[in-house]
């Protein structure tokens, strides 16, 4: 068995009885069942490492349901002492089960299409949005993400341009790679690396000295994965609003002011993993000022879009537009004529619910420019 | 009815309660009978924590069902009824006393999908709710238009309201807002045998009995109340807190004492024990002092409210109270919540109870110095604390708590040592004029005093459980009633 870290066990200990969190988590919110709440996870789990029960395939699927979000983090008063961490309890989890062939079928067939495909969904690469790019050597690559490579080319367009206008010297990968991101996040930490390192051969031979990325998993892996397992990249690594603001700070890009009420749908993995969110805001109010106007969750109280709900039960989740459902109720509260999302994952889940326009930050900057 | 898995009549009774709520909503998932068996009481806790290598089981319920409404719930129990099936509801298992436990297996009845917000009345100052609506999330919706429903406990992040409503619940405001029986309006309930019924629209009135207070705190026993209209308030303008320390208790319930005898109408008192206040404050708060820590909390027009702390505090002076300043009154209120996270909270391996209970000004410190007595003088590797948070015309609660750091290894000894410090602290506390519990009911835990502590008025709780439960499937073992 793989052994539990100091910080698990603790975790492991301190969540299983405490329903402290149980507002906070968007599976359980949404499922209404207590096995897919932290405290439901952490009892399951206590069971299996410390209570010498087997994983089941009830509780494996609890493990993959968890949408790894952290907004149990965010509202445990314990946690600045404690350190307790249930997103990595979860992930350290997902790879004993991944170590020992238990995952789901639906997350083994994610793995499949990733280590094929290099991407979840068996998509056709042809049909990418880097499918037909030039990659040249540049200063900046612009990299994707599988949301927007493979289905929201409108992101990508909004930002090549933006590029295009400022005169930057750019690449794009040609059928850019999967990162290793999802694989790292369903327990294929080994098959992850493989792929990170294919990754990083390929962002190297462009010479690039910043990375933009519109994902916001695959700026978490590079900022954070990337470097714990041993590779180093000598560049710069920039989402699409930090890339912006550097710039609308340098002169290089003006917005015009905006009259429409505009509004932020944080990003989990921007955030709660990364500390971004303060660059977006400063973004999007270059253009708005005073229109900007945030929803009653935000920061670190943002409410999860489903960045890493790779794999879950659809006929509960409906395709993750459930969590879209409740920011999209929030942005109607304040009465916003845009919100502005941060992935592509985001901006998916969110625009099916509501008449509210629902852009990329590129878009809204493009649009503004 | 015994439900064997492997049996086609646990199909045939699934398919039934699948028909009615949905196959999504009914589970008989491994998981979910794992995690439905634990709620926050310290036995099924323990039993989880030791059942490595040992030959120990939690019941567990046979079926989990999320109902809509009052419709399918109503579908629900006849099914039941039919089949002679317990029903255990479950708002958000955060009860301390073991009321949501299965303990005789058949169906947990989960009432989190109940949890819209039906209307917002600003004439009426009224809120009318599903009752598995998590609190905070109501108080959050209720936060955006400037309301509250003043109810505050620290539960608000877990417990459904109709947790609440199931074991007469109450919050940090209570001294002024009361407890949540006194916020109930009407509600709407599912009787055992599957009625839906509704209580009068308004609760003060001269119609006969009132059939709200039957139902709450019936733990679950005579119905499942699934909507409930509630009273709400406009935000306080201002909320003003100040600390003390008292040279000890007994000063310190004085005054509490004083503060409401002179109808100042607080809205928190919270008096910490010399005990607590070297533990427990010192380790939240960070005040380190000798004596009884003191907080009181007063809500409303700015002016009123500066008013209102001058009186207190000339009483808080009289009594040579070492004032610690509005600041650290209000730290205790930033910091009320945190009390109950780990790692600030008890927890396993500590053995834990809160032996809360209530009683009139002229007894309560008799209660605290019975049972403080008892605990100490019996149980020596007990230690006990106690503060004091809800306060009534009359008198006020004491939220006792024993701890012992290093209970029996043996799941069955610490079993009996924890039940036998409950029976007798509570005892004692009954002798000297208090009561089984204030606010966090009777459930499992307290079920087997309950008979005892009424005495022949427990004949009419068994009256009204037999003539609205004939088949005794609602709950059963818990609030003493047996099965």
């Amino acid at each position: 068995m793989t052994k539990l870290t100091q910080n698990n066990l603790d975790t492991l200990k301190a969540c299983r009885y405490c329903p402290m969190c149980r507002q906070s988590c968007p599976s359980e919110f949404i499922s209404y069942r207590e096995s897919d709440a932290p405290r439901g996870r952490a009892i399951l789990l206590h069971g299996v490492y410390q209570g010498g029960k087997e994983f089941e395939a009830s509780t494996i699927d609890s493990i993959y349901n968890c949408f790894l979000c952290g907004a149990c983090k965010s509202w445990c008063l314990g946690h600045d002492l404690g350190g307790y961490d249930i997103p990595e309890l979860i992930k350290f989890a997902r790879k004993d089960i991944a170590s020992k062939g238990l995952a789901p079928q639906a997350v083994k067939d994610v793995r499949t299409s990733l280590l094929a495909n290099d991407n979840t969904r068996n998509m056709d690469r042809k049909l990418s949005y880097t499918a037909t790019v030039t990659e040249k050597k540049a200063d900046i690559l612009y990299l994707l993400g599988e949301g927007v490579n493979y289905a929201h080319f409108d992101i990508a367009e909004a930002f090549v341009q933006i590029l295009e206008n400022c005169k930057i010297n750019y690449t794009l990968l040609k059928d850019e790679p999967t990162s290793g991101k999802e694989l790292e996040l369903l327990g294929y930490e080994e098959d992850a690396k493989k792929k990170a390192k294919i990754m990083a051969d390929r962002i190297e031979s462009t010479g690039c000295k910043t990375i933009v990325v519109s994902d916001p998993l695959v700026y978490d892996v590079l900022k954070n994965e990337y470097p714990a397992w041993g590779i180093e990249l000598k560049t710069e690594i920039l989402h699409v609003s930090e890339y912006l603001l550097g710039l609308i700070n340098s002169g290089k890009l003006k917005l015009k002011q905006t009259k429409e009420k505009i509004t932020l749908a944080d990003s989990e993995f921007l955030g709660r993993y990364n500390d971004v969110y303060e660059a977006p805001r400063e973004v999007i109010k270059t253009s708005a000022g005073k229109q900007f106007a945030e929803m009653q969750w935000n920061r670190e109280y943002l409410q999860s879009a489903g960045e890493a709900a790779i794999t879950f039960d659809d006929g509960i989740f409906a395709k993750g537009t459930v969590l879209g459902q409740k920011i999209s109720t929030k942005a109607e509260d304040i009465h916003a004529d845009v919100i502005v999302t941060l992935s592509a994952a985001a901006k998916r889940n969110i625009s099916a619910t509501t008449n509210i326009k629902v852009m990329d930050i590129a878009e809204f900057v493009k649009m503004n420019s | 009815m015994e439900l064997k898995q492997n049996s086609y009549m646990f199909d045939m009774i699934l398919f039934e309660l699948q028909d009615i709520v949905g196959k999504n909503y009914v589970s008989t998932r491994v998981s979910d009978k794992e995690v439905y068996s634990i709620d926050y009481f310290w036995i099924p806790e323990m039993w989880h924590d030791r059942q490595k290598d040992r030959d120990i089981i939690r019941p567990s319920a046979d079926f989990i069902v999320h109902p809509a409404n009052a419709e399918e719930v109503s579908k629900v129990l006849k099914i039941a009824n039919n089949y002679k099936i317990p029903v255990t509801t479950w708002g958000g298992g955060s009860g301390s006393q073991g009321g949501a436990l299965p303990v005789f297996g058949g169906i947990i009845l989960d009432t989190k999908r109940m949890d819209k917000i039906f209307k917002i009345d600003e004439i009426a100052m009224t809120v009318q709710v599903g009752t598995g609506i998590i609190h905070q999330t109501l108080e959050w919706e209720l936060e955006q238009k400037g309301l509250s429903t003043m109810h505050d406990p620290a539960s608000a992040r877990c417990a459904t309201v109709g947790g609440f409503i199931a074991h007469r619940g109450t919050g940090v405001l209570s001294t002024k807002y009361g407890k949540i029986e006194d916020m109930v309006v009407n509600m709407e309930i599912v009787l055992p045998t599957g009625e839906i019924i509704n209580t009068l629209p308004v609760p003060k009135t001269a119609c006969g009995p009132d059939l709200n207070q039957i139902f709450v705190g019936s733990e679950g026993t005579l119905g499942i109340v699934t909507k409930v209209t509630l009273t709400i308030h406009r935000l306080p303008e201002a909320r003003k807190f100040r600390a003390f320390i008292f040279k000890d208790l007994a000063t310190g319930l004085r005054v509490g004492q004083r503060l409401i005898a002179e109808n100042l109408q607080p809205s928190v008192i919270r008096l910490y024990s010399e005990n607590e206040t070297k533990e427990v404050i010192k380790k939240v708060l960070g005040i380190e002092k000798t004596g009884a820590y003191l907080v009181y909390g007063f809500d409303g027009k700015e002016e009123m409210v500066d008013l209102l702390m001058k009186y207190a505090r000339a009483i808080a002076d009289e009594e040579e109270g070492e004032d610690l300043g509005t600041e650290l009154g209000a730290e205790w209120w930033k910091n009320r919540y945190k009390f109950f996270f780990p790692p600030y909270m008890f927890r396993l391996p500590q053995c834990f109870g809160t032996l809360d209970t209530v009683a009139t000004f002229t007894n309560i410190e008799n209660v605290y110095n019975a049972m403080k007595e008892v605990v100490e003088t019996k149980y020596p590797m007990a230690r006990f604390i106690g503060h004091f948070s809800h306060w009534f015309p009359w008198g006020c609660m004491l939220y006792a708590r024993f701890i012992i750091e290093t209970p029996p290894e043996d799941p069955h000894e610490a079993i009996y040592l924890h039940n036998s410090i409950w029976n007798d602290a509570l005892r004692a506390a009954i002798k000297a004029g208090g009561v089984l519990n204030e606010h966090h009911g009777i459930g499992l835990k307290l079920s087997r005093l309950t008979p005892e502590m009424y005495g022949n008025a427990f004949q009419i709780i068994k009256n009204l459980k037999n003539a609205l439960d004939p088949n005794s499937i609602m709950n059963p073992g818990k609030l003493g009633l047996g099965l």
